[in-house]
């Protein structure tokens, strides 16, 4: 008897610590049964004949299947789209860049009309013919977007952005902040984000190299100027976390993030850095190659780049955002977020496609997180 | 003759048809699945490129990954030995409880699993916070000046292993203490033995296919787990899981992640091969 309690007891707690596991990835398996719901409507949609062969002959599509980041876009922005269009959109989310890029070159077309990626993967997307090219003409609302965060103009609709760059408390961190080598003091307690492609740059920029540097030696000193870096970090990821409640005093960060800290804590406060660049990210939207549902996918893109409906939905999630008009008509609140009050806003770089020197970057990445 | 063998095979392929499907399906394959990509090589992009390749097995004799492997090794082989050292004594009291009272206080060890190991984790980042209650405290009363940095260090990660395994030893301690034939003590007893000897060379050796069990049950997920190091180490603290995990995400490095896998996989073969030089599997106490 006692035996079967005991059985039970530990049947339960394994079940339960296997629970916890996944939890870990509850965004994943949110994405993965969304997903599923939207194979299940993709193949719906094809049965019903709702392709964009049958969207030319005049039948407009009634389902909308997207792939994108989560917590990044306004539920009723979604639902006034759903009513004025009266279709179906099905969102899925991805947990990391990469899942967007196997699902482009999988032949995303099948499964979505429109795949959330960042410009950094543009070039080789394009290359690849992993992306359709864009009739802008049925995207009037596109002119909005500021042509300086447009690449690859043509392939995609830029969504929102996001600038890497340094904060700190002005109460407890020890130096005046101006430039990444400040960053190596001592005294600092950084928290920092995190992956090769975000990390290595500002080593790079710091030795005044190119951020997108392929030579392997300029690789290798970034990889010991981010060994110093490393020595002040205590913490990889959860800046505003560690900011708001010490545990840092220096922060590498998202705008977006910094900007939930600052609300918190009203010390913090950007870096004002004299000529070092940032890192610069843009979030976009392409059409996967082969995508089926064309022209609801058009008038989409179209509806997010109207002023007003991006305005609102930066109330939500107040990002950087390409769509000048978008920010014309946004809050005051959002045009007055101390997060995005800096100088320098234009002296940026952008990650670019690093072709095969990906594998050294993610090679001595390794390294640094394993700490030889 | 052949008729009568399909009739006295129906019934053992009935009761072991499922489970063996089952461990096809979902224990051999896999392992094959992952033994085979560990032999492949990987493409740009992060994909698996199917053409035969050694090089993940000998990126691991790197010299990087070889410390990783060992520090993992060594924080496992520390968080058995503390589960073991705590572990023991409590399942040795509880086993000496009246019945009722046993099942009680197992069910206590066994309530912090009813919550979110993730929601456990947490709440050990919020206590020891640097303006987190227990810093708070310390500094409150003056008992030091400034907070200490708890959080994001080896030590919390242990803390985080301890807590989140020590259940897996107590259980199987206490299922063969329980059991433990009381008159073979009081022999010893009867025959001179002190109590110290008696516990050495009667309770200890009885009791070791449950020692065993609880070290495996508690080595093996600490070597792979990667929750804890990943939310209480800050992303600075990585051990083998937190490698393997990172080549399947953000490195894309499958066939080094598969081959770090297998190698996981040889390391708990080989205990348990241990185990078998000195006593049967069948008596290994799992409940």
């Amino acid at each position: 008897m006692k035996k079967r309690l005991l059985a039970t007891v530990l049947a339960g707690a394994m079940v339960l610590s296997m629970a916890a596991c996944g939890n870990s990835n509850a965004n994943k398996t949110e994405s993965a049964a969304a997903s599923e719901t939207a194979n299940a409507s993709t193949e719906a949609g094809a049965e019903s004949g709702e392709t964009q062969a049958a969207a030319q002959d005049g039948n407009a599509s009634s389902e909308l299947n997207i792939y994108m980041w989560q917590q990044y876009i306004s539920d009723d922005l979604i639902k006034n789209f759903e009513t004025e269009n009266n279709c179906k959109v099905n969102l899925s989310y991805m947990s990391d860049n990469a899942d967007a890029i196997n699902k482009l070159t999988a032949g995303g077309g099948d499964e979505y009309d429109l795949i959330m990626t960042c410009d950094a993967y543009m070039k080789s997307l394009i290359a690849g013919g992993y992306v359709e090219e864009l009739n802008l003409d049925n995207i009037p609302n596109s002119s909005n977007i500021n042509d300086t965060y447009w690449v690859s103009k043509g392939y995609c609709v830029p969504y929102l952005m996001n600038y890497i760059y340094v904060v700190y408390d002005s109460e407890t961190c020890p130096v005046e902040i101006h430039s990444y080598n400040d960053l190596l003091q001592s005294g600092l307690k950084i928290s920092t984000i995190d992956g090769a492609r975000n990390l290595f740059p500002i080593a790079l920029v710091a030795l005044g190299y190119d951020p997108n540097s392929t030579n392997e030696s300029e690789i290798a000193e970034a990889y010991e100027w981010l060994q110093k870096f490393n020595e002040n970090v205590v913490a990889y990821g959860n800046a505003e976390q560690n900011l708001t409640n010490g545990t840092a005093n220096v922060a590498v960060t998202y705008d977006g993030n910094a900007s939930w800290a600052m609300k918190e804590k009203n010390t913090i406060k950007v870096a004002d850095f004299t000529s070092d660049p940032i890192q610069l990210g843009i979030d976009l939207f392409v059409m996967p190659k082969g995508a089926k549902h064309v022209d609801l996918a058009e008038k989409f893109l179209n509806y997010i780049c109207t002023a007003e409906v991006m305005a609102k939905n930066l109330e939500e999630f107040p990002y950087s955002c390409p769509n000048d008009a978008a920010v014309a008509a946004a809050s005051d609140d959002y045009k007055n977020d101390p997060a995005r009050d800096f100088s320098y806003k234009e002296n940026v770089f952008f990650q670019e496609d690093v072709g095969d020197a990906l594998t050294i970057y993610n090679d001595y990445y390794q390294k640094l997180k394993v700490g030889e | 003759m052949n008729n009568k063998k399909k009739k006295n095979m129906l019934p053992a392929l009935a009761m072991a048809g499922p489970v063996s499907v089952w461990m096809i399906l979902f224990v051999t394959i896999p392992m094959l699945y992952i033994i085979y990509i560990s032999f492949m090589s990987r493409g740009v992009f992060g994909d698996v490129v199917y053409k035969f390749s050694t090089e993940s097995y000998k990126t691991i004799l790197d010299p990087t990954y070889f410390k990783v492997i060992l520090k993992s090794l060594k924080a496992a082989g520390i968080t058995t030995i503390l589960c073991l050292l705590l572990g023991y004594p409590l399942a040795y009291i509880i086993a000496h409880k009246p019945k009722d009272t046993a099942a009680k206080l197992i069910t206590l060890i066994m309530i912090p699993f009813w919550t979110n190991s993730l929601m456990r984790l947490n709440s050990w980042l919020l206590l020891f916070q640097t303006s987190g209650p227990i810093n708070n405290f310390l500094v409150g009363t003056g008992i030091v000046k400034e907070p200490i940095t708890f959080i994001y260090t080896d030590g919390l990660v242990l803390i985080g292993l301890i807590t989140n395994m020590l259940p897996f030893a107590v259980l199987p301690l206490y299922s063969t203490i329980e059991k433990l034939d009381k008159s073979l003590i009081e022999a010893s007893a009867d025959l001179g033995a002190s109590a110290a000897t008696t516990f050495m060379r009667v309770t200890l050796p009885i009791t070791f296919p449950g020692i065993f069990s609880a070290i495996i049950l508690v080595f093996i997920p600490s070597l792979g787990i990667y929750t804890v190091t990943d939310m209480l180490g800050g992303g600075k603290i990585l051990y083998i899981g937190n490698i393997i995990k990172n080549q399947f995400g953000s490195i894309r490095n499958w066939p080094l992640g598969a081959a770090l896998s297998v190698m996981l996989i040889v390391i708990t073969m080989l205990l348990i091969f241990i185990y078998t030089r000195f006593a049967k599997i069948e008596d290994m106490e799992v409940v």
